[in-house]
C-alpha cells in the first residue's frame, strides 16, 4: 500500500502563532505518544500554516535542487486548498519524524525521482483538509451549511449572500474545527493547476541573485574553513605543521578533521592560501597503489564468472548453442563525478545545548543524525536549515561535508563555521558513479528473431555499499542490475547474472539515475547490435519484441514519428547525418529518444534529440519537459567527455579542464512530447538520462560503422 | 585600504592585492549573488561586470578592479526592478537549480550590450558559462527574449 494512506491529517496548537490554522501530519498510531511529548515541549511540526495576515506557508518535506519540487509539491496543496500558488510561501520543513512521509513513514529524502509520485495524495489531502476546515469555520460564522459555501483562491464565499471571508480572517476559527476525515479529493476534470504548465515559484529569486544557497550562508561571527583531505582514499593525516601558516593573513586555527585537515580563517581566500601552504604528510595506507585501470581489468576478468543468478527464463545455454547467428559484446563504463556547480559546503554552529546546521542536503534527517552523532546532543537539539541546492544529482545524500563542519564547530563552540570545498576537493572526494563491466551474449534464429539473451553485469552498486538494508535480496545489488533486470523485450530464453566485485576503496554513490545510467547505455546499444546482426530496422526490431508492452511500443513509435525516423545515413549541406534510437524504463516511467548526429572535423555534433516520455501523468508538463532536457544533457555530458580515473590511489581529475561538462554550444535541440497514459505515476527527474548515450552511439554506428562499447566518446577515435 | 565601487557604492576593504574579486565581493563585502564554481575562470558562475565588460571574478585580482565600476547581479536589477535580462530569465522559467544563473545573466547582459541583436550562433558561441542542469536551450531563448525586451524599451 502507498505511504500516504497511512497518514492522518491533524490539527495542532501552534505556539507563538496564535490564531493560525496549522496543519500537521500525525504518524500512524504507535508513534503518537512520542509526538505528543514533542508538542508539549512547544515544538510543532506543521506542513501548512494559514495565518490571520492571510499568509500561507507551506513546509516542503522535499528539497529544491532544480527539479521543480518548490513548484510541483505546493501545486498539489494549492490545488485542493484553492489557494493562489504564487502567493504561497514555501519553506523547507525541518528534520524529524513528522516529515518522514515516505516508505510507510520510515524515511524522508529527496531522490529516487520519488517526490511528486510518493506525495501526490498526501499533499492534496493536506490542502483539502485545510479548505474543509476553512469552509466549516465560515459556515459557523455565517450560520449556514458548509454546502452553502464555496471557495475561490484565498476566500470562502457564501453562495446565497455573496459574502466572502479571506482564509486569514477565518484561520482562528478554522483552527478550532474538528479535523475532517476521508475527504473526497478533486476529480481531475476540475483541476485548476495540476496537469497545467504552472510557472515555477523560484525563478525571480534565482534570476536576481537573491535565492539563498548553502554556500551563501552568512552568520554573525562566522569563519570559513577550507579542507584538505587525504588524496589517497582511506589515508590518514600523519602530521601537519600549523605553525608554518598561523601568521598568514586571516588564519585562526588549523584543525584535524576525519581523513584530513582544515584551515579556519576569516574568509575562503585566506583559508585556501593557508591550506595550500600548509605542510601536511599523509599516511597513505593500504590503497596507495590501486588504479582504476587495474579495477577495470578485475571486472573484465570476471565477465564469465557465474556470479548470482538474477533472472532465468527458458534455457539460454541451449538456445544460444543452436542459434543461427550468435553475437557477444563486452561493454564497460567509467567512474563519474556529480560535479554539482555549487561545491560541497556546510555551516555549523555548536553550543553546549544546541547545534544548528545549514546544509545543502537531500535528507534533513541524515544531517540531523550526523550532527547528533558528533555532538552527542539529542536530535531535538539539532536544527537543520536547508537552503536551495546548487545541484544535487545524488551527491548530497552523503554527509561527509556535514561531519566536517560539525566537527570543526564542536571544537570552537559558539562560532559558526562554514566549510567550503575547493572544486579540486569536490572532484577528488566525490562518491562516484561506479565503474561497471558487462558481457552480453545473444542468439538469433534464421529469420533474425532473437531467441536468447544472456547478460552478466560485474561490479558493485551504491545501495549494497551504503544502504544494504534496502536490498530485497542481499546478494543482488539492484543498483548494478536495475535497467537490464525486468527489461521489456520478449526473448524466449533470457538470463541475467550479477557478479559482485567490490570497488573498495573507491567511494561510490548514487548518480542521477544510478545503474540505469549504465544499463540504459549498454542494453540499448547491444539491442542495436542485435538489430544490425538481424539486418532489421532498429525501431522495427524493438517493436517486434514489444507486442505485450503497449506503453513501451507507444513511446517508441511516437519518438520515431516525431523524428521522421530514418535508419540510413542522409546528407545535409554536404555533411553526413545519422539517427540512433533508444528506449528505457526507469523509476516507473518510460522514455524513448532519437538522436541525430554528424561528425565534422572529427567533432561529434548531436544536432537534435526527439524525446517521448510516459510518466503516467505529468503534474506539471512544463517542468517534466525541462527535466527531460536537463537529464539528457546530464547523460550526454557524461557520454561525451566525463570520466574519473585513479592512479596510485588518487583521482587524476581536478577541475573542469580535466573533468569537462557539456557546454551550451554542444547542447542539442530537444523536442519533447509527454504521453499521459494514466498508468501508475512514475518519476521524472532522472529518467531522461539513461537512454541518451545509446541513442547517440547507435547513431554513430550508422554513421561510421564503429560500435562504441565504452564511454566517454572523447576516448574513442571514430576515424580509426 | 582599497576602495572599490560596487553597484554604485564605494567600499573600503583591507585585503591583499592578489585576493580574487569574487571573495572580496562574497566574503568581505557580503554580496552572495555572485557564485563560486571552479576558481579557475572555467565555469563562469562568478561572472560580474567591470566597467560594463564581463569578467570572471574568481581569477580577477582585486588590484585589477581599483578605480573601476564593478557590477554584480544585485546591481544589475532587483526583484522589484529587474534588468530586462533578469526579466526574460524569470518570465521564461530558465533556472533549475539556479546556481549558475547569476553568472549566465551577467554574461548575457554583457553580450547584449556588445551585440543588441545577436543571431543564434552569436548566442551559442557567446554564452560560454557552464550549466550543470543543462538549461542551455532556455538560456539561449531567454537571451533572444531579452534582446527583444531591450529593443522594445529603446
Amino acid at each position: 500500500m502507498s505511504t500516504q494512506e497511512k497518514l492522518k491529517v491533524s490539527r495542532r496548537q501552534f505556539m507563538g502563532m496564535s490564531g493560525a490554522l496549522v496543519l500537521g501530519m500525525y504518524l500512524p498510531v504507535g508513534k503518537l505518544a512520542a509526538k505528543a511529548g514533542v508538542s508539549a515541549a512547544g515544538k510543532v511540526n506543521a506542513f501548512l500554516v494559514i495565518a490571520p495576515d492571510n499568509s500561507i506557508t507551506f513546509y516542503n518535506p522535499f528539497i529544491e535542487m532544480g527539479q521543480g519540487t518548490y513548484t510541483s509539491i505546493p501545486t498539489l496543496v494549492a490545488e485542493e486548498l484553492d489557494a493562489d500558488l504564487s502567493a504561497m510561501q514555501i519553506a523547507q520543513a525541518p528534520h524529524g519524524d513528522d516529515y518522514k512521509i515516505m516508505f510507510n513513514n520510515t524515511v524522508r529524502f529527496t531522490g529516487g525521482s520519488l517526490s511528486v509520485r510518493s506525495s501526490y495524495e498526501t499533499m492534496r489531502r493536506a490542502g483539502a483538509t485545510a479548505r474543509a476546515m476553512l469552509i466549516n469555520a465560515a459556515a459557523e460564522k455565517w450560520q449556514v451549511k458548509a454546502s452553502d459555501c464555496k471557495t475561490e483562491p484565498g476566500f470562502v464565499i457564501n453562495q446565497s449572500t455573496g459574502d466572502k471571508l479571506s482564509y486569514g480572517e477565518l484561520a482562528p476559527l478554522a483552527a478550532t474545527q474538528t479535523v475532517p476525515e476521508d475527504l473526497p479529493l478533486k476529480e481531475s476534470k476540475d483541476f485548476r493547476l495540476i496537469g497545467k504548465p504552472v510557472k515555477r515559484t523560484d525563478s525571480l529569486a534565482k534570476a536576481t541573485g537573491t535565492a539563498n544557497f548553502g554556500i551563501d550562508t552568512q552568520i554573525d561571527g562566522m569563519l570559513v574553513a577550507v579542507v584538505k583531505q587525504s588524496p589517497v582514499f582511506g589515508g590518514k593525516v600523519k602530521s601537519f605543521d600549523a605553525a608554518a601558516v598561523k601568521d598568514m593573513p586571516g588564519v585562526k586555527w588549523v584543525d584535524p578533521i576525519p581523513d584530513g585537515v582544515a584551515v579556519i580563517a576569516d574568509n575562503y581566500w585566506h583559508a585556501l592560501k593557508a591550506i595550500q601552504a600548509l605542510p601536511v604528510s599523509f599516511d597513505e595506507g593500504a590503497n596507495a597503489k590501486f588504479s582504476s585501470a587495474a579495477y577495470l581489468q578485475s571486472l573484465q576478468d570476471n565477465l564469465d564468472t557465474a556470479g548470482v543468478n538474477v533472472e532465468n527464463k527458458g534455457d539460454v545455454a541451449t538456445a544460444l548453442k543452436s542459434a543461427e547467428t550468435k553475437l557477444t559484446a563486452d561493454y564497460h563504463v567509467p567512474f563519474l563525478a556529480h560535479a554539482t556547480l555549487e561545491p560541497m559546503n556546510c555551516t555549523a554552529l555548536v553550543t553546549d545545548n544546541n547545534c544548528t546546521v545549514w546544509a545543502p542536503n537531500q535528507g534533513a534527517d541524515f544531517v540531523a543524525g550526523t550532527a547528533a552523532g558528533i555532538t552527542g546532543l539529542p536530535l531535538d537539539a539539532i536544527t537543520v536549515e536547508t537552503p536551495f541546492l546548487g545541484g544535487g544529482f545524488g551527491r548530497r545524500f552523503l554527509m561527509d561535508f556535514v561531519a566536517q563542519a560539525v566537527t570543526l564547530a564542536k571544537a570552537h563552540k559558539g562560532i559558526p563555521i562554514k566549510v567550503v570545498w575547493s572544486r579540486e576537493e569536490d572532484t577528488q572526494h566525490d562518491f562516484y558513479r561506479p565503474m561497471t563491466a558487462a558481457r552480453y551474449r545473444a542468439g538469433l534464429d534464421a529469420n533474425g528473431k532473437p531467441v536468447a539473451l544472456h547478460v552478466t553485469n560485474v561490479g558493485e552498486g551504491p545501495m549494497g555499499r551504503l544502504n544494504p538494508e534496502f536490498l530485497a535480496d542481499p546478494k543482488i545489488d539492484t543498483t548494478v542490475v536495475e535497467g537490464v533486470e525486468k527489461q521489456p523485450y520478449e526473448i524466449a530464453n533470457h538470463k541475467l547474472d550479477y557478479v559482485h566485485m567490490p570497488l573498495s576503496p573507491v567511494p561510490i554513490g548514487y548518480w542521477r539515475s544510478v545503474a540505469h545510467s549504465v544499463n540504459g547505455f549498454i542494453k540499448e546499444s547491444f539491442i542495436d547490435e542485435m538489430a544490425h546482426a538481424a539486418k532489421k530496422d532498429p525501431v522495427a526490431f524493438r517493436l517486434s519484441m514489444l507486442s505485450n508492452s503497449p506503453r513501451f511500443a507507444a513511446v517508441l513509435k511516437k519518438a520515431a514519428a516525431m523524428a521522421d525516423w530514418n535508419p540510413s545515413v542522409v546528407e545535409k549541406n554536404g555533411v553526413k547525418h545519422a539517427m540512433g534510437v533508444s528506449l528505457h524504463e526507469s523509476f516507473g516511467s518510460l522514455v524513448a529518444q532519437v538522436a541525430e548526429v554528424s561528425i565534422e572535423n572529427k567533432k561529434i555534433n548531436v544536432h537534435k534529440v526527439w524525446c517521448v516520455v510516459d510518466c503516467g501523468f505529468a503534474v506539471n508538463p512544463a517542468i517534466v519537459k525541462m527535466q527531460m532536457e536537463s537529464a539528457l544533457a546530464f547523460g550526454l555530458s557524461a557520454a561525451m567527455g566525463e570520466e574519473i580515473t585513479m592512479e596510485k590511489g588518487r583521482v587524476r581529475q581536478t577541475n573542469f579542464h580535466t573533468y569537462p561538462i557539456l557546454m551550451g554550444k554542444d547542447m542539442p535541440e530537444v523536442e519533447t512530447e509527454i504521453i499521459n497514459s494514466g498508468a501508475t505515476m512514475g518519476g521524472v527527474g532522472e529518467i531522461g538520462t539513461p537512454p541518451i548515450a545509446s541513442a547517440v552511439c547507435n547513431a554513430l554506428f550508422t554513421l561510421t560503422g564503429k560500435r562504441i562499447r565504452t564511454l566517454p566518446l572523447s576516448k574513442t577515435d571514430l576515424n580509426a | 585600504m582599497t576602495q572599490l565601487m560596487i553597484n554604485g557604492k564605494a567600499y573600503d576593504v583591507d585585503v591583499e592585492d592578489d585576493m580574487p574579486l569574487l571573495w572580496v565581493i562574497r566574503d568581505v563585502i557580503g554580496f552572495t549573488g555572485t557564485k563560486f564554481g571552479c576558481g579557475m575562470g572555467l565555469c563562469g558562475a562568478c561572472s560580474i561586470h567591470i566597467d560594463g565588460n564581463v569578467a570572471r571574478s574568481c581569477i580577477t585580482p582585486v588590484a585589477a578592479a581599483k578605480g573601476k565600476n564593478i557590477t554584480t547581479i544585485e546591481g544589475l536589477g532587483t526583484p522589484d526592478n529587474p534588468h530586462p535580462v533578469q526579466q526574460a530569465w524569470a518570465e521564461s522559467d530558465v533556472p533549475q537549480c539556479g546556481y549558475c544563473q547569476s553568472g549566465q545573466i551577467m554574461a548575457a547582459a554583457s553580450l547584449l550590450k556588445e551585440n543588441p541583436k545577436p543571431n543564434e550562433d552569436d548566442i551559442k558561441n557567446g554564452m560560454t558559462n557552464y550549466c550543470r542542469c543543462g538549461t542551455y536551450l532556455q538560456i539561449h531563448a531567454a537571451v533572444k527574449k531579452a534582446s527583444d525586451l531591450i529593443g522594445d524599451e529603446s
